[in-house]
């Protein structure tokens, strides 16, 4: 009891709290799902509306998640494990302080009461950590279907792709890919990756009681405008219409210029079902058996090949 | 199983020591600060001792040991320096990563906060005493962790890759103490070690590399105090390796009760039925991966830590000794 009583007291003591001067827990708006949902395309219209900035794939997710889900999870009840559970309100306080020392830092502007979209699907895998250290904050779970997800990533990770150029820019070469020797495999890794962190995604929004909106990739493709006014809404954000409908005409896809769309590019083909055209039948009957509770759940109308 | 046993003396008394230190700690009303960097009270950021290194190299032995001391502690495996691996995120290093260098002041001082407030939850008694941290599963973060806490000791626990990766080799066969261990979690038993042992082997003597290179690279950034311990001295001379150890570290220890120390942790005084192949104290012979291992894996675990084992083994590839 008394150990009960310290560890609240330690947890949200006001220095603990993680209040920094000016920045609001409840002004940051975490993105989460996964990679190739269209959370670049998201993220830049919400970071570009006035009174926002974005915080791209800060990995903070990754940092604690991975190993907390992935790497010892199996530890959780052992109390000298730093994330185990006898400590938990101690250590989500700690990550509490971690995002919010590292988000004040970097975007000091957002003191004054702006709000601050962190793009974070990469690090979705730690989605309900962040999210219970944080429950003022306000939460988006972008949602894609998974077939279109690894069909995006299997067109991303072929030879010369934008990946490959991605990690030249970074003075590196991309090494071999199983997406090229062994596609089936990378088809199961990438719907294993998919449940991994949409899964995690999901659980945080269910367990979240603070703001949150669920929103499908190709709700946004249909009617970009009315899903990005549903999604302020949820979230109780404020936001001049005009300005949100330049922001959705200035990132449209049909304002990409041509040379920047196609295979092998970071824009593809934008198109909601296109794994139909992109995944073999057995690709499909992968990905449908690896992702399956989670498709039936976002995706309850299921069209196979 | 021993090491279980080990951990539940640790945990017991631990928990006594934590309730009475708070229960003291309530009624004078002297309840921990928070993070600040300075933790008064608690455990000092210069009496934690780092133990790196890998699997299997006596951490275990040599941190029973350490714990020994009056006003000693040991964190058993906090896996902290995995979170902070900086190899896992190469590709990601723009300025909006969390750990990006344009902001490495900022985010060094939470995870020293991070490390402090979880050892001083953990030990909040530990009032001048010294706590060591046995941390070689999480190596592969010992240069942020030792940048983090510039004031704390280290120590590099190294041993022959070769007999190493023997000893995983036994520890994940068929009815080992982690394919055991692995199987009463609940998690996959079957073990790389029984399918395809050359694949398992090269991959452990991957992870050696990764491992105990991160934490050379440590210990050479490491401008505080520091020591090289090798298994194998540990095994040779114990009682004399462990002088030189707290001599290295400045940290006083009483002569004799280091003597009882190590006479009650050696070897000789494990029951013999807790050793043997398969269970968590093997062999504890160095040299035996010269049994253990088939010639090709001895080149496979040659070839891959070639820059360790020239520095710290230096006698040259097994076909060179004869």
């Amino acid at each position: 009891m008394i150990r009960d009583a310290w560890r609240k007291i330690k947890g949200g003591g006001a220095s603990s709290t993680g209040e920094r001067p000016g920045l609001k827990p409840e002004n940051l708006v975490w993105v989460f799902g996964t990679a190739r949902t269209g959370s670049s395309w998201l993220s830049a219209m919400m970071g570009e509306m006035g009174g926002c900035s974005r915080w791209h794939e800060p990995l903070v997710g990754h940092l604690f998640g991975n190993l907390y889900y992935v790497r010892a999870g199996h530890r959780s009840e052992d109390e000298h494990f730093i994330l185990g559970a006898r400590y938990r309100e101690l250590w989500l306080g700690m990550v509490r302080n971690f995002v919010l020392d590292s988000a004040a830092a970097r975007f000091p502007e957002v003191a004054g009461g702006r709000y601050l979209i962190v793009k974070e699907p990469q690090g979705s895998v730690g989605a309900p950590l962040l999210m219970e250290a944080l429950p003022e904050s306000r939460m988006i779970l972008l949602a894609r279907d998974p077939r279109d997800v690894v069909a995006s990533n299997l067109d991303a990770h072929k030879k010369d792709t934008w990946t490959a150029d991605l990690m030249r820019k970074g003075g590196k070469e991309k090494p071999p890919s199983l997406a090229e020797s062994s596609p089936d495999a990378f088809v199961k890794g990438q719907a294993r990756r998919y449940v991994r962190d949409v899964g995690n995604a999901k659980l945080a929004y269910d367990a979240h009681r603070g703001r949150k909106v669920l929103i499908k990739y190709e709700d946004l493709r249909a009617d970009t405008l009315g899903t990005i006014k549903r999604i302020y809404s949820d979230l109780e954000i404020s936001v001049d219409e005009g300005e949100l409908a330049r922001s959705v005409e200035k990132h449209s896809w049909e304002n990409i210029p041509e040379e920047e769309k196609g295979e092998g590019k970071f824009h593809r083909k934008a198109t909601p079902g296109g794994w139909r055209e992109d995944l073999t039948p057995e690709q499909v009957e992968i990905v449908e058996r690896v992702a399956g509770p989670l498709l039936g759940e976002l995706y309850p109308v299921r069209s196979t090949a | 199983m021993p090491d279980f046993r080990f951990r539940k003396v640790f945990d017991v008394v631990r928990d006594v020591r934590v309730v009475l230190g708070l229960e003291a700690g309530v009624s004078r009303g002297a309840l921990p600060e928070p993070a600040d960097g300075q933790h008064p009270g608690g455990v000092a950021p210069e009496n934690m001792i780092w133990i790196f290194g890998t699997g299997r190299t006596g951490s275990t032995w040599l941190a029973a040991m350490m714990e020994e001391p009056k006003g000693h502690d040991v964190w058993f495996e906090p896996r902290v320096g995995t979170i902070f691996d900086p190899q896992r995120f190469q590709r990601h290093g723009g300025k909006q990563f969390i750990l990006a260098s344009q902001y490495k002041e900022v985010w060094l001082q939470s995870i020293r906060n991070f490390i402090l407030d979880g050892a001083n939850a953990r030990f909040p008694e530990s009032n001048g005493g010294y706590l060591a941290v046995k941390e070689p599963g999480g190596s592969v973060g010992a240069g942020l962790i030792m940048e983090a806490l510039p004031e704390s000791g280290m120590v590099l626990l190294i041993r022959d890759p070769r007999d190493v990766v023997a000893s995983w080799l036994d520890a994940t066969r068929k009815g080992g103490w982690q394919t055991r261990r692995r199987g009463e979690g609940g998690r996959r038993a079957e073990s790389l070690a029984e399918t395809n042992p050359n694949a398992f082997v090269r991959r452990h003597a991957e992870a050696y590399l990764q491992h105990v290179g991160s934490a050379r690279q440590a210990y050479d950034a490491h401008e505080g105090r520091k020591v090289v311990v090798r298994y194998e001295d540990l095994r040779a001379d114990t009682l004399a390796t462990m002088k030189r150890m707290y001599g290295e570290l400045g940290v006083p220890v009483d002569q004799a009760r280091l003597v009882q120390t190590v006479e009650k942790h050696s070897w000789e005084n494990i029951p013999a039925e807790e050793k043997g192949e398969g269970k968590f104290y093997r062999k504890a012979t160095p040299q035996g991966w010269r049994e253990d291992l088939t010639p090709h894996q001895v080149r496979t675990v040659e070839r891959i830590t070639a820059p360790l084992l020239e520095e710290f083994y230096p006698t040259g590839p097994a076909e060179q000794e004869g």
